[in-house]
């Protein structure tokens, strides 16, 4: 031993020694950036030990699937578990959003009509089969303060008349039937006035028709046609729907056009009841 | 015909419980589908009252055309009754005609099914459209109520098929006796 600490290697070893320590100072004061050596060692075993590891996880995974089988197929079905609750919360949320966002609308009805007497929010059950007109039940009723010819609207517009009323369901006549007529008027002139009643032919397009519009007046496409009022069956100043095309009637005496209702009567989710408004038809107060 | 015993009398009680049990399941699920959805679809009870009122008694036939009725006036939005007294009058008339004239077979079933789905449609129109002379009434004939009828026809095949499946797995047979099985046999030795 007293041999080797006095012999040239051990002397060399300490210089070697010495020279890494002094290395590592440098690298010390660098501060944090690695030395130009050291760099350029990374630099050419980049690949290699790219590679490397590499094939080392591979090989790690392998082992780590077999030894741990048991343990990631339960974790699989926890999480697979966890994904279906998940999406059931999402398709509730969904529906949450889109109800509130229906509700929202009803509520700007009751904003702008401080008057109005309105149903809670009506889904739609079904439509009435084979019926070319698109009549629908309703999911309530008489038990819901709902009367045979009661409004039935959107936020966007009318929609139709309550025609069968029982304790839980109603049956809705929408604008597209040939038997309900709606006196409405344009909403930039009052004067040019008319009947809007469906029409075997205008429904088959999910369209309706104004009829009995005198000969000379102010009507135009795009026009917005609104109720009257004058029945007091229906809310003033109610949006029906919009003037696609004018013309002459059969009879050639009055004016007709084709009108789309704001509301697609064809694809409805929920509507809202109007049970009562100023200017209802005094009767239906009396039978109540 | 041979005395059943009280086993074989048990066990046709339960098939022919078991078969209105399914008579009624199908009425049931033809109701839901036809309410569902916009567009227009066949009136699958028609079918289904004149297939069960063909192989079965005229009373339960008269019962079966009355419930269907009914269920059709539901779901069309007509007067309630209306398709019930229609569908009653069908049932009674298709079970005396296979009773007393016609075999039962398809071709047989499909006519008389084609015939009743062609007058509801036609009687539909007529009461609640025509009477009311719309302008272009006539299209509603063509476009829906053909179209209807046409659905209802085709439709009629599957409730053949199905009600066939349910009648041959629960319908009771006629027991022989050994002389009318030995007669049976002659007969149809003669006529080959």
């Amino acid at each position: 031993m007293r041999d080797f600490l006095k012999s040239t290697r051990f002397k060399i070893l300490l210089g070697f020694l010495a020279f890494l320590v002094g290395i590592m100072i440098y690298a010390v004061t660098k501060g944090g950036y690695s030395v130009s050596g050291a760099s350029f060692i990374n630099t050419i075993t980049k690949p290699f030990r790219a590679a490397s590891n590499g094939i080392s996880m591979k090989m790690e995974g392998t082992v780590d699937k077999l030894s741990n089988a048991d343990k990631y197929y339960e974790e699989n079905q926890k999480l697979k578990k966890q994904i279906g609750e998940l999406n059931a919360q999402l398709t509730e949320y969904d529906a949450i959003k889109a109800e509130v966002e229906e509700l929202r609308k009803f509520v700007s009805i009751k904003e702008e009509h401080e008057d109005y007497m309105l149903s809670q929010p009506c889904g739609v059950l079904g439509y009435v089969t084979n019926d070319p007109f698109k009549s629908f039940t309703i999911d309530k009723g008489s038990a819901d303060g709902i009367l045979v010819n009661c409004p039935v609207v959107t936020a966007e517009g009318l929609v139709g008349i309550t025609v069968e009323v029982s304790e839980h369901v109603s049956t809705v006549r929408t604008i597209l039937s040939p038997d309900l007529s709606v006196a409405a008027m344009a909403s930039s002139s009052s004067a040019d006035q008319g009947i809007i009643e469906g029409n075997v032919l205008s429904s088959e397009s999910g369209q309706t028709k104004l009829i009995h519009v005198p000969k000379k007046n102010k009507l135009k496409r795009g026009d917005l046609m609104i109720t009257t009022g004058t029945s007091g069956l229906f809310p003033k100043d109610y949006p029906i729907g919009t003037i696609l095309d004018i013309g002459l009637d059969s009879n050639g005496l009055s004016v007709c056009a084709d009108i789309q209702p704001c509301v697609d009567v064809t694809r409805l989710t929920s509507v809202i009841v109007i049970t009562d408004f100023s200017g209802k038809k005094e009767e239906d107060k009396d039978e109540d | 015909m041979r005395i059943r015993t009280t086993r074989e009398q048990h066990i046709l009680r339960f098939k022919t419980t078991l078969r209105w049990m399914i008579y009624y399941l199908l009425i049931f699920i033809s109701f839901i589908i036809m309410t569902s959805g916009t567009l227009y679809k066949p009136i699958l009870l028609v079918p289904l009252a004149v297939g069960i009122a063909v192989n079965n008694n005229i009373y339960a036939s008269a019962v079966t055309g009355a419930i269907c009725g009914f269920l059709i006036d539901i779901c069309c939005g007509k007067l309630f009754g209306y398709n019930a007294v229609i569908l009653t009058v069908f049932c009674i008339a298709a079970n005396l005609v296979f009773e007393l004239y016609l075999k039962d077979r398809f071709i047989n079933y499909f006519i008389i099914t084609a015939a009743a789905a062609f007058l509801q449609c036609w009687l539909d129109y007529k009461f609640y459209y025509q009477i009311w002379d719309y302008e272009h009434v006539g299209r509603i004939f063509r476009k829906v109520s053909m179209k209807v009828w046409l659905y209802t026809v085709i439709s009629s095949v599957f409730v053949f098929l199905v009600l066939k499946l349910v009648n041959r797995l629960l319908m009771p047979r006629e027991h022989l006796t050994i002389e009318e099985a030995i007669n049976t046999n002659i007969q149809t030795e003669n006529r080959r």
